[in-house]
């Protein structure tokens, strides 16, 4: 970095305040950088403290405004570069994890067998020791599964395993890593996808659940609105394919229902008949390998596998190539098949075609220019499950330590994630929140919650984003930010690392390392003032750079089929499981406001439930509230059927998040997991879950149940649509 | 706009564009939190008692495959002509010069005349105290009163915020700014899909988009004359 800081705060606060929302700096109130002390908290008045929101990985920046020592509301921070002042409802709602009733309060050990469930008070000391003590007497070395973390916390976490000779593993549901592996063998490079809606003319989405919880959602949703409605002339138009209409396909212009598993086969003829369209031109070395991969497949094979005619085919890559700034982006259900990757690369290739073809470059790659620790750091994979699980002997396994992840809730029962934990020697978990997975712990030494916490994230995108967290209420309980406990384990266990003393020492370093490059003034105490001004904006970010990295498709396999389990005479139905944009994949479900908020296609709150098409559900002789039984050769689970006009025939939905046999008072014994249902089938080059693999039938049960839906009948919706129409 | 008088008087209202809501319903949780709207629970849910000033009414057109979607946030239409209004027997339910319509907490008496006479359903009535686990009760605003049972309650456009930003820019000897005032609902919306503001500024953002061909009013046949202006959805 080579532009002073002060002069790219400036640029950077420039452009915000003059594209998108004007006025919304807090004028009214003070932005403070540090907590105040007891004695300077003037009763009445608010402050505001920037930070950044822990409830997904796009590291959104928000403002907090605290009264009394009290968080009343968060609000986006109007100077982040990713999203500008906004929020999404999970982020709106993540005060509700601060003042979360079931919050664990202290250290815990288990007492009884383990796994049910029964824990004693213990004090940190006493946990502390007693870990350093396992750690110190295990035979093998530990493992760690974590959420996804990156900056100061990642370096940290990555080198106190290593020093064991441990490994360190990211786990998400969510984590996409077909996107990310088809990204460099589709676009080239190292880096993270970014689209750049905003500047997009033509939209065209497999699957891609980009307004609900995909990668970036608010950066996502601020650029969708511009692509609508932010420029004098131009409209984009948005074109979504999927088998089931979500939130954001209920956005496009027209949704596209196709047969699961056949999103990249579709992009195959796409790409095929933009190659032929250009036959004169598109020749030559540059060209040689889209020829090889889209050249492979038979138009009349893709309407049969996708289900689309030729006709809306033809229009398809007419469209797109008519287009001046044209994208293709993937994702969600396209990407939970077993050829997830190979869809992906024949997805995101139409974008490296686009470019070839001289589009303007909308979807592009951005690395970060500092050193990431986090890109080296693997992830624990469906089929790496199954791999640990051949390898040990009960009890003889490793010392299993876990944060920010409920795997034994998120993973398939068919997958042996269960066996890992009867493995494990050892099991700790530092979860803020008794969940499926610390239930199953022996050691609980819970983490702070994020708004009472230090950290700093790290993300890919054109204004290098460094956000900076800290704590904007004193702590509730006793209990510890992770970075804490493991720079005091790295102590009693002598691992050299542990040389500062708190996780805000090590942090506060680290940036300052990162300041020193810049240039500043030359007084011994430069770093004060400095430290203070990133406080108070919520981090370190520059003006957004133009070049992204050169495209380079390059594939190096080519497209196979999707598979299922299940026989279709059996199972005639595609099992199409989605996370529930409140709930997410399991881990809004303690969030009373998420609860009560109105899925938005169905209106139901606090349950689950099975869509099926109304023609589909004439067939099988069921209607609205009707609970049937969904089976698949895994398992069987119960709920009421909800007739959902946007769904393939042959596809039956149901949302993730509920279903939980712990997780506190409001998530506990609500509703039902179709994880539960899952096969355990893997994307064949990444071998992650492919959710979207499993078939099932639905059996009538007789009973009925009405959910509790926000959609009344006394209204009369169509009274106040009808003025929309005229 | 008649009145240019634009340092004393205001009339406050909302543009909602339809081809920008995404339905991602980032507003009705910042709704909640901003006003204290209590957690009603899933039995006086499924009694259609819970309660929401902002919701996104969602309409299904056409048939498989051809189906398309709708969606529209609705919210109190802070009518000019409201229709819960003259029904209130004790004036709980009044005007304010700005434009708004308020509701007293401590006049309603809770015969409900007004909700039934609101065609937009805009108003929600308190079957039950509210009741919040603790320490859940820790992150109330306390600039917004807590409603008890047998109150009548609605969007009120986040009545607490015109008055900070009013004070705040009397305070400072100049006059209301567009953007000074943001409502809850409208700060998050990450499409900008609602805007705010005062059509007595001919200049504001409100005033200007309100302007536009694809204007248009819930209800319009109703003569509610509504402070909310909606912006169709083109396709
Ligand atoms: S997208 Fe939502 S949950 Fe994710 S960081 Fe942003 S506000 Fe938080
Ligand atoms: S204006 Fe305020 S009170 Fe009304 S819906 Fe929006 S957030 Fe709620
Ligand atoms: S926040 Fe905005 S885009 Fe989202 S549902 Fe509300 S009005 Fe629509």
């Amino acid at each position: 970095m080579n532009v002073g800081r002060r002069t790219l705060f400036k640029l950077a606060g420039a452009a915000t305040a003059g594209s998108i929302i004007p006025g919304c700096k807090k004028e009214v109130d003070r932005l403070v950088p540090y907590l105040l002390p007891d004695d300077q908290i003037v009763p009445g008045v608010a402050n505001w403290y920037a930070s950044v929101c822990g409830e997904c990985a796009a590291g959104c920046g928000i403002l907090v405004r605290v009264m009394e020592g009290r968080a009343k509301k968060i609000e986006g921070n109007p100077d982040h570069p990713v999203n500008h002042g906004k929020l999404c409802a999970k982020g709106q709602a993540s005060l509700q994890s601060l003042y979360n009733p079931d919050r664990l309060r202290h250290p815990f050990q288990r007492e009884g067998p383990r796994g049910a469930g029964t824990f004693v008070p213990l004090k940190w000391e006493e946990g502390l020791q007693r870990l350093a003590q396992v750690l110190r007497d295990g035979r093998v070395p530990p493992m760690m599964v974590t959420r996804p973390v990156s900056g100061t916390l990642a370096r940290l976490l990555s080198e106190f395993m290593d020093s064991m000779g441990g490994t360190l593993y990211f786990y998400a549901p969510d984590a996409e890593l077909p996107l990310h592996a088809a990204w460099r063998e589709s676009m080239g490079g190292d880096g993270a996808p970014v689209y750049d809606l905003a500047h997009a003319d033509y939209l065209l989405s497999f699957g891609a659940p980009f307004l609900e919880h995909w990668l970036s959602p608010v950066a996502m949703g601020i650029a969708f609105g511009q692509m609508r409605q932010g420029r004098a002339t131009v409209r984009g138009r948005y074109v979504h394919i999927e088998p089931r209409m979500s939130v954001t396909a209920a956005n496009a212009d027209q949704w596209l229902p196709i047969r699961p598993g056949s999103e990249g086969m579709l992009a195959l003829g796409i790409g095929q008949l933009i190659l032929d369209a250009h036959r004169s031109t598109a020749h030559g070395q540059e060209f040689e390998r889209f020829h090889r991969f889209y050249g492979s497949v038979r138009l009349d094979e893709v309407e049969h596998v996708t289900g689309l005619s030729r006709e809306v085919i033809v229009r398809l890559a007419q469209d797109f190539d008519a287009a001046r700034a044209p994208v293709a982006i993937g994702g969600g259900s396209a990407c939970s098949q077993t050829n997830g990757t190979l869809s992906l690369i024949s997805i995101n290739g139409l974008n490296a075609l686009a470019h070839h073809l001289g589009r303007a470059p909308i979807a592009q790659g951005w690395c970060h220019d500092e050193a990431r620790d986090d890109r080296s750091i693997p992830w624990l994979t469906e089929q790496m499950m199954f791999e640990l699980a051949e390898k040990q002997d009960a009890g003889a396994g490793p010392v299993l330590l876990l944060y920010g992840c409920n795997p034994l809730f998120t993973m398939p029962r068919a997958v042996p994630i269960k066996t890992l934990f009867e493995q494990a020697s050892f099991v700790v978990s530092f979860s803020s929140f008794l969940d499926e997975t610390s239930e199953y712990a022996d050691l609980l030494l819970p983490d702070r919650d994020a708004l009472e916490s230090w950290g700093d994230h790290v993300v890919e995108n054109p204004a290098q984003t460094m956000g900076l967290s800290q704590p904007v209420v004193t702590p509730l309980y006793e209990t510890q930010q992770i970075g804490d406990t493991i720079l005091e384990l790295s102590r009693r266990l002598n691992l050299g690392h542990g040389q500062s003393k708190t996780f805000y020492d090590l942090l506060r370093g680290r940036w300052k390392t990162v300041l020193a490059d810049q240039p500043h003034t030359q007084t011994a105490d430069w770093f004060e003032p400095e430290w203070i001004e990133l406080l108070q904006q919520g981090g370190l970010w520059r003006e957004p750079s133009q070049a992204a990295g050169p495209v380079n498709f390059a594939p190096s396999r080519a497209f196979e089929q999707a598979r299922f389990v299940g026989e279709e005479p059996d199972y005639p139905f595609v099992l199409h499981p989605y996370a529930s944009m409140a709930l997410g994949h399991g881990e809004g479900a303690n969030r009373p406001w998420l609860q009560e908020l109105p899925d938005t296609l169905t209106t139901v709150v606090w349950g689950s439930w099975v869509e099926v098409n109304p023609r589909t559900a004439k067939d099988l002789g069921i209607t609205h509230g009707d609970v049937v039984r969904v089976i698949s050769p895994f398992g069987t689970l119960t709920a009421s059927t909800v007739l959902f006009p946007g769904i393939h025939p042959d596809v039956v939905a149901m949302p993730l998040g509920q279903g939980h046999a712990s997780y506190g008072r409001y998530a506990k014994n609500r509703g039902v997991n179709p994880a539960e249902l899952l096969a355990p089938a893997l994307d064949s080059m990444t071998g992650t879950l492919a959710a979207g693999a499993t078939r099932v039938r639905i059996e009538r049960t007789g009973e009925k149940r009405r959910l509790a839906t926000l959609e009344r009948p006394t209204m009369e919706p169509s009274d106040l649509i009808a003025i929309d129409r005229r | 706009m008649a009145d240019t008088n634009k340092t004393k008087s205001h009339k406050w209202e909302m543009v909602i564009d339809l081809d920008r809501c995404t339905g991602c319903e980032a507003c009705v949780v910042a709704c909640h939190a901003e006003n204290n709207i209590r957690i009603s629970g899933e039995d006086e849910a499924s009694e259609g008692r819970a309660i929401n000033w902002i919701r996104i009414e969602r309409y299904w057109e056409g048939e498989y495959p051809n189906v398309q979607t709708r969606f529209m946030p609705v919210l109190c239409q802070h009518c000019d002509d409201a229709p819960c209004e003259p029904v209130c027997p004790v004036y709980a339910s009044y005007h304010t010069p700005e434009g708004l319509n308020a509701q007293v907490y401590n006049r309603c008496i809770g015969v409900r005349y007004c909700g039934n006479n609101c065609p937009y359903t805009a108003r929600q009535f308190n079957w039950f105290d509210p009741h919040w686990d603790p320490p859940l009760e820790e992150q109330l605003n306390p600039d917004v009163t807590v409603r008890q049972n047998g109150i009548m309650e609605k969007c009120t456009f986040c009545v607490q915020r015109i008055r900070a930003g009013k004070e705040q820019a009397e305070k400072e000897g100049r006059p209301v700014r567009d953007g000074d005032i943001i409502p809850a609902c409208v700060q998050t919306c990450p499409t900008s899909a609602l805007v705010f503001g005062d059509r007595h500024d001919p200049e504001s953002r409100v005033s200007q988009l309100a302007r536009q061909d694809r204007a248009f009013h819930l209800l319009e046949s109703q003569g509610t004359h509504p402070a909310i202006t909606y912006l169709k959805r083109i396709a």
